[in-house]
Order: C-alpha cells, then sequence, then structure tokens
C-alpha cells in the first residue's frame, strides 16, 4: 500500500510521544497490578484449596487470569474512550477530515506506537518476571504461541473498532455516560476478563458466545492456557475474524454518519 | 466569620453548582443511569462469579452484596460532596484555582462547595433496594442499635473516602497531578474494596486497615452486623469505624492545607 | 500616601528540564532533573492612593508572578510587600477583602448560571449589605449595561459582556485597590474603549487605585499616567509616560518616496536604517537637526514623491528598552 507510510509515521509519533508522559507509564502499570491482586485473590479464594473445579486447575485458572491482565494492560494503552469523546467535543477529529488519511485507521496505528511502549518499558518486564518467578502453565509449542498472539492482536482490533465507535457516539449524543456504562459492563463481563465463559451459568455463557466480546480476552486467554487447542484454535481465529470485519463495517458505519454530519450540519 | 455564616454560605454556593448541573437535565439523567448501570453490572459479576462457587472466602452473595451496598452508600455521599477534589490539578494547570484564593473566605470550604453532584442520589436507591433485599433473604433483624451503627459507619466511610479524596487532591500542590491518582490509588482501592478483605494477602488487609483505612468503610462494619469473622483482627475493630473516620479526615485536611500553603511558595 | 508597598521582592521557581531524543525520553521515565528560574529578581516601587499604573513587560517578565504576590497567591522568596498596610501572604483572607481581581483570560464568574447569580454569591462571600449591594448593582448596571445579559449564562455571553461582568464582580465590595491583569485582550475596538472608559471612570470617582497589566500600549496611553516597566524580572523603568515620550520621543523617523532609487543618500544629522524599493527610512533626533532641514538637503539632490515624518509611537519606544536596556537620566 502506497499510503502505508503515512500511518506508520502516526505509529512511530505516538511511540515517542508515550515516552514524555512517564507518569501515565507507571500509574497504569501500578493499577494493572493492584486490579492483578484483586483478581488473583479472588481466584485463589474462589478455589479456596482445591486442585481443579470444573475441570480447570488451579495453576491454569491463575493463568487465565495474568494472561487477561496483561492483555487489559494492552487494550487500555491505546487512545482512551475519554480522548475520543474529548476530541470530538473539541472539533479535533472534525477537522482531521479535511487530511487525505483515514482517520479511524490514522488513530489505530497511533494506538500501535504507544502500545508497543507500553508492552516494551512496562508490560513484558514485570510480567517476565511473574512467570519466572511463579509457577504458571506457559503454552510449550510453537502453533500454540502463534495462535495466541495472533488471537491476542485480533482482540486487540475488535476491542479497537468498538470502543472507537462508541467514542465517536458523542457527535451524535451530548452525554453518553449511560451506555458507556453498559460498553465498560460488556467489556469487562461478556469479554471473560475475569471470569472465564465456561464458569457462566449456560444461559449467559449462550450469550456471550453469540457477541463480540469474548474475542477480545476469552479466546486469546483460553489458548494460551490450553483449553482451547488444536483445530479449535484456527476455528477461533475465524470467529474473531469475522468479528473484527463486522466490527470494523459498523465502524466505518458511524464514522461515515458522523463525518457527513460534521460537512452537513458543521458539526 | 461565624460559623453559622459558613454554614449559610455552603448552602448557597452548593445549591448554585445543583442549579448549574440542573441545566443539562439530558446529561445529568444519563449519569444516573450509567451509575446504577455501573453498580449493577459489578453486582451482577459477583453473581456469576458465586454460580459456580458459592461462596469467596466464607461470604455467600447475598453477604457480598450487602459489604457492597454499603460502599455504595457512602461513596454516593462522597460523590456529592468530593468527588471534584480529584480534578483540582486541571484547576491548578489552567489556573482557574487562584480564584479561590483571591476571595476572603477559606479556600478548602470554597473549592468543597464549588460542586454538589446529585446524580449519585441514583446510587442511594440502588444501595436502599438492595439492603432491603438482603435484609429479607439473610433475615437481618434491624434493632435500632443496629441501625445507629450502620450510620455511624457510613458516615465513617463518607469521611474515610472523603479524605482519600482530599489527600488525593492535595498531591496536584505537589506534583500538579491528582486525577491520575485517583485512577492510580483510588479506584482500585475502592474496587479491592467491594470483596471481603479476608480474601487477600495478609500485609494488603494490613494496608487497608491501618495505612488507606478503607477495611474501615465497609469490610469490618459489615463483618459486625453480619456477626461474621474478621481473621486477624479483633471482632469489635468495625465499632472504630467513624472514630478512623474522623481522624483520617482532619490527617487529610492538614495535609492539604500543608499543600496549599507549599502552592504559594511554588507556584507550581 | 502609598497604599502599595514593594520592597526588593523576589521570586524563584523551580522547573523541571526537558530531556529531548529517544534517550532524553527514556531517561526522563528515571529522574528529573531541575533548574532554578528566577521570575521576579529585584522589584520595588510603591504606589499611591488613587494612582492607576500600568505594569507592562514582555511576556514573562514576571508581571503575573508580582500581581499574584500583591493578591496573596503567592509568598515571595524575599523582600517585603504591603498592599493597604497589610501583608497578603500573611493576611490572605482580610487583604482579599480590600482588593478586586480581574483576570482577563479567566472568568471569576459561575460558568453556567445566569450572570446575576454570580453576583448574588459574591454578595455572600464578601459579606456585602444588602443596601451597598443595591446601590452598587444600580450603579454598574448603569455604567456598564449588565441589564442586558444579567439574566443569561455566562457561559453564553460574548467576550465584551463577560469583561464587563467580571470587572463588576470584582468590585461589588467596594475594593479601595482593584488589579486587572489584561483587561482589554480579546476585545474589539468598541469593547476596548468602553472597558477603558470605565476604568478611567471607577478610578476618578470612587478614587480606586488600580493596578494593570496589559499588552496593548493603547490601554497604557488612555489610562496611566504612571508605568512601571519590567523585564527578566528587573524593573527597568518607573515613572510618568509624558517623561518617557519626551526622551525616547526625540527619535523622529523621516520617510521618503523618491522619483528613482539612488545609491547615496547621506544626510548631515540623519540615518538611513532601512531602504525599500525607492523608500527610505531615514531616523534623526528632533534636537540636532530638524525636519525641514532634512528634506531640504534632499531635494537639492533629488525629486521627492512623498513623504511622513513618524513620532515613535510609545509601543516601539517600550520595544526599544527592551532591546536597548533603560539608562536611567544622569541627575
Amino acid at each position: 500500500m502506497p499510503r502505508f507510510h503515512v500511518y506508520w509515521i502516526f505509529t512511530k509519533k505516538a511511540f515517542l510521544r508515550s515516552a514524555v508522559y512517564r507518569f501515565d507509564v507507571w500509574s497504569r502499570l501500578g493499577s494493572n497490578l493492584i486490579f492483578l491482586l484483586m483478581w488473583g485473590s479472588i481466584w485463589t479464594a474462589l478455589y479456596a484449596g482445591r486442585e481443579e473445579a470444573g475441570g480447570i486447575s488451579f495453576q491454569a485458572m491463575l493463568t487465565y487470569i495474568v494472561v487477561s491482565q496483561f492483555l487489559t494492560g494492552v487494550n487500555g494503552a491505546g487512545t482512551p474512550l475519554w480522548e475520543i469523546q474529548e476530541k470530538v467535543r473539541t472539533g479535533d477529529i472534525a477537522l482531521e477530515l479535511m487530511r487525505p488519511f483515514n482517520v479511524p485507521l490514522r488513530y489505530l496505528f497511533a494506538d500501535f506506537g504507544s502500545v508497543a511502549f507500553y508492552i516494551v518499558t512496562a508490560l513484558i518486564p514485570i510480567y517476565a518476571m511473574l512467570f519466572i518467578f511463579m509457577d504458571f502453565t506457559l503454552p510449550t509449542d510453537v502453533f500454540t504461541w502463534a495462535g495466541f498472539i495472533s488471537a491476542a492482536f485480533i482482540g486487540f482490533l475488535i476491542r479497537y473498532c468498538i470502543e472507537m465507535a462508541f467514542g465517536l457516539l458523542s457527535f451524535f449524543l451530548v452525554e453518553t455516560g449511560g451506555i458507556e456504562d453498559i460498553f465498560y459492563f460488556a467489556m469487562s463481563l461478556l469479554s471473560g476478563s475475569v471470569i472465564p465463559l465456561w464458569f457462566f451459568p449456560e444461559w449467559l455463557a449462550k450469550i456471550a458466545v453469540y457477541l463480540p466480546f469474548q474475542g477480545i480476552y476469552y479466546i486469546p486467554n483460553a489458548i494460551f492456557i490450553g483449553e482451547i487447542a488444536g483445530g479449535e484454535i484456527l476455528l477461533s481465529l475465524g470467529l474473531q475474524i469475522f468479528w473484527v470485519l463486522i466490527c470494523y463495517f459498523l465502524l466505518r458505519l458511524v464514522w461515515n454518519r458522523a463525518s457527513h454530519k460534521v460537512v452537513v450540519q458543521g458539526g | 466569620m461565624a460559623a453559622i455564616k459558613y454554614v449559610n454560605l455552603y448552602f448557597k454556593l452548593v445549591s448554585a453548582g445543583v442549579r448549574a448541573q440542573m441545566q443539562y437535565r439530558f446529561a445529568f439523567i444519563m449519569r444516573i443511569v450509567g451509575l446504577i448501570t455501573a453498580y449493577t453490572g459489578t453486582a451482577v459479576t459477583m453473581w456469576v462469579m458465586l454460580y459456580q462457587f458459592q461462596v469467596l472466602g466464607s461470604w455467600n452473595f447475598f453477604e457480598m452484596l450487602f459489604l457492597y451496598a454499603i460502599a455504595i452508600l457512602s461513596w454516593g455521599f462522597c460523590v456529592i460532596l468530593f468527588l471534584h477534589f480529584r480534578s483540582l490539578d486541571t484547576y491548578i494547570l489552567n489556573g482557574t484555582f487562584d480564584r479561590f484564593l483571591v476571595r476572603p473566605i477559606n479556600p478548602f470550604f470554597h473549592f468543597m462547595a464549588m460542586k454538589f453532584d446529585m446524580a449519585s442520589f441514583g446510587q442511594f436507591i440502588f444501595s436502599l433496594l438492595i439492603f432491603i433485599w438482603v435484609s429479607l433473604e439473610l433475615h437481618i433483624e434491624w434493632s435500632s442499635g443496629k441501625v445507629l451503627f450502620l450510620l455511624a459507619s457510613i458516615i465513617g466511610g463518607i469521611l474515610i473516602q472523603g479524605g482519600m479524596l482530599v489527600l488525593i487532591s492535595a498531591i496536584a500542590f505537589w506534583t500538579t497531578k491528582s486525577q491520575q491518582f485517583y485512577w492510580v490509588v483510588m479506584y482500585p482501592a475502592r474496587n479491592l474494596t467491594n470483596y471481603p478483605l479476608v480474601i487477600y494477602p495478609k500485609i494488603v488487609q494490613w494496608i487497608a486497615a491501618f495505612v488507606v483505612p478503607f477495611g474501615f468503610v465497609n469490610y469490618f462494619p459489615a463483618a459486625v452486623i453480619l456477626e461474621k469473622g474478621t481473621p486477624f483482627f479483633p471482632a469489635s475493630i468495625g465499632y472504630f469505624s467513624p472514630l478512623v473516620g474522623l481522624v483520617f479526615f482532619i490527617i487529610a485536611y492538614c495535609v492539604w492545607m500543608l499543600g496549599l500553603s507549599r502552592y504559594k511558595s511554588t507556584g507550581s | 500616601m502609598a497604599i502599595i508597598e514593594v520592597a526588593n521582592v523576589r521570586k524563584d521557581f523551580m522547573i523541571a528540564k526537558r530531556e529531548t531524543g529517544m534517550m532524553g525520553a527514556l531517561k526522563s521515565l528515571i529522574k528529573r532533573e531541575y533548574v532554578k528560574k528566577e521570575a521576579v529578581k529585584d522589584i520595588s516601587f510603591s504606589i499611591n492612593e488613587g494612582e492607576i499604573v500600568g505594569y507592562i513587560g514582555p511576556n514573562g517578565a514576571g508581571k503575573s508572578t508580582t500581581i499574584k504576590m500583591l493578591t496573596g497567591i503567592l509568598v515571595p522568596s524575599s523582600g517585603n510587600v504591603f498592599v493597604n498596610g497589610l501583608v497578603p501572604y500573611e493576611n490572605r483572607q482580610e487583604n482579599a477583602k480590600s482588593i478586586g481581581v480581574v483576570f482577563g483570560q479567566r472568568s471569576q464568574l459561575w460558568w453556567d448560571l445566569p450572570t446575576i447569580e454570580s453576583f448574588d454569591l459574591l454578595k455572600e462571600i464578601y459579606q456585602v449589605s444588602n443596601q451597598r449591594y443595591k446601590k452598587n448593582m444600580d450603579t454598574f448596571t448603569e455604567i456598564l449595561g449588565l441589564d442586558e445579559f444579567l439574566n443569561t449564562p455566562v457561559r453564553q455571553l460574548s467576550l465584551g459582556q463577560r469583561m464587563r461582568a467580571d470587572i463588576a464582580a470584582s468590585l461589588l465590595h467596594d475594593p479601595p485597590i482593584l488589579f486587572l491583569d489584561e483587561p482589554t485582550i480579546g476585545l474589539d475596538v468598541v469593547a476596548k474603549e468602553k472597558m477603558r472608559t470605565f476604568i478611567k471612570e471607577i478610578n476618578q470617582e470612587r478614587k480606586i487605585t488600580v493596578i494593570l497589566t496589559t499588552h496593548d500600549m493603547e490601554d497604557i496611553e488612555r489610562l496611566c499616567e504612571r508605568m512601571i516597566l519590567i523585564d527578566h524580572g528587573m524593573k527597568v523603568y518607573d515613572g510618568e509616560i509624558a517623561m518617557i515620550k519626551e526622551r525616547f520621543g526625540k527619535t523622529r523617523t523621516l520617510v521618503v518616496d523618491l522619483e528613482e532609487s539612488t545609491r547615496s543618500l547621506q544626510l548631515l544629522g540623519g540615518e538611513v536604517w532601512k531602504e525599500e524599493g525607492n523608500r527610505y527610512w531615514i531616523k534623526f533626533n528632533r534636537d540636532e537637526v530638524s525636519a525641514s532641514q532634512l528634506i531640504a538637503q534632499i531635494t537639492k539632490t533629488h525629486s521627492v514623491k512623498d513623504l511622513t515624518v513618524e513620532e515613535p509611537a510609545i509601543e516601539s519606544i517600550i520595544s526599544r528598552i527592551y532591546q536597548e536596556g533603560y539608562q536611567p537620566l544622569k541627575a
């Protein structure tokens, strides 16, 4: 793609910019670790000394939570929802309509930069230590690793599309508080980020399976601990790709309506 | 100025804040909806979590709901009275804080009275419904003593969490940052205390009791009312909640005033 | 009688050093260095009751820092400040009662409420009696035309209206001293004029002492008799505006348009300091040579199309002082 270069610049710039906000890096890491402690403690207490529950070993469950917290860190290092909303309100995003690039993609590539900085400087050092000093399940074959990394990446894209689409709703609504909270709730519960889908009541699990959120945390986590294995990995990746396409389509739709609104009504 | 005048002024300022908020009615309603959704979300998460496992460190779903309802209730008052303290950094950075310093009244008081977020009244309805539901499920006998104790602990909880918000805002006087500290310290801490403290490592429990006394917001008082054990701590520790709150808030106030004098010498 | 006394005041700040480049960025994640910045080095002045004083300086000269020390927002690193007999930072609340402050860039009013409500609240905060409040509101409404927007929320006011409301708000409690920080910034010509008229009026009728910082030299020329000029935290001039004009105003510029360009425009008593096409700017000192003498010299050798004599505006005088520094006259 000839214009790919433009997006790459955004990635590079965002990477460098992240370095300036040192406090952001530390504070995000700090709160990420507190939540890791919280969910680790909760699952330890739920297992209450049992070696396994519902066919899942305690060790695998703890690994699930650690991986999930790692991915939460990754997903939280991009442009946050409120910042997108702020940019909509101040008209920053509307201004970018004049520029010769695809705006949602431009923000995605900028996020790649800031996320990369955060992964390299904060997440990898800390989580590598955790895996070295604690007894967690690590995938042993390359196929699982490749599956996990792809699933995590596609999950990131799904999350990005949904979050950006929600952020752009500010073009149409003055206050999005209520909708936002529904989004956060779905993100935390239905994605399986803190409770894996197999511990859900059956009816809720059924709902979650038919929603895109499970692609963000549940699928990569489950691949990592080997709950999704072999041919199922490809199947799950296929499902994620299906969802990422739908979500991207949705994002484009919201974006087109939003830019239409800017062009016709002046924002 | 006499105290009575300050009380009078407080109501005048606060009612202005409320009227300002009511200018944005749609936003106000959306915020209530948002808060209730968020709280319901956490409650549902708790329910899902215990669907297979039944108990979390000997606390069952209803007991956890009760614990949670106390936290929300006192937090609701904090949102009304103190939540805007966390954005003190913004006020300092864009220079609007100076206006609190050119007026002939106590700046802490002035800043506190600036906002009064009515949206958390939604929270009160939510937590009251939960109290009723849980009381029926767990057959709690509400003697007047227990009600009084609950009220006192809620005041304690308001003072502890309000004090924490004041402390966090005071950091802005030194570092010009406070909002972020809220998200790093207070937000995770509040989430942590939604679950019974007993499940955490001893050091965390100890910190929650004696350093950042969030344990007194809901865990210790709830344990007293539900007659649950609090390992590592005497059973009656919950009774100290109001006292801890008072002391903690006074400390927070002093730190804030100290920060203010530092602000006056550095200008940040 | 001096109502404001500033003696050898100094104010230092510590500023974080910004690291550059990739390595610098990573380094600043761990450690940050600080440098001392002297915002105000050594400033002394005293202001008498009823004066309007222009407090002028380029950005970063230390204007706001001084104002903040006078209002009690900042404590000086050393030196003494007295405002109306009080040390502002020691008796901040007491001092606040005797000063009015307007920050041109930031409103002091309640953004989302009808303007009148801000006045009501300030009445409570400053404990203004009903009688005095009513009297002041009537006066301000009359002079400033507040009634046209009293029921409009502050956020919907035009900048001019907002400034009028802000200045009225700062005077509700009848302070003897008024600090105006850029009161005309961003206003259009008409609104600026209204503002100046009002400031002049309250100064004359209420004997309010006014300290004014501004970047608009017209504010100074229209309002102030005295000006304090600071630069790099030091006072460079303090005195009458008429005097500084007299002193620096001796340099005039003669602008001539010639029929054709020339290389050698050598003049006795004048100096060409700029040329553009056929236009020449000639600087001369009024005491040494007169404009007509210069013109006579030029017309002898060249044919002149057009000419004008420019008197230096206060603005250019000041920018000259910043560039060259001010050498006080020897008595």
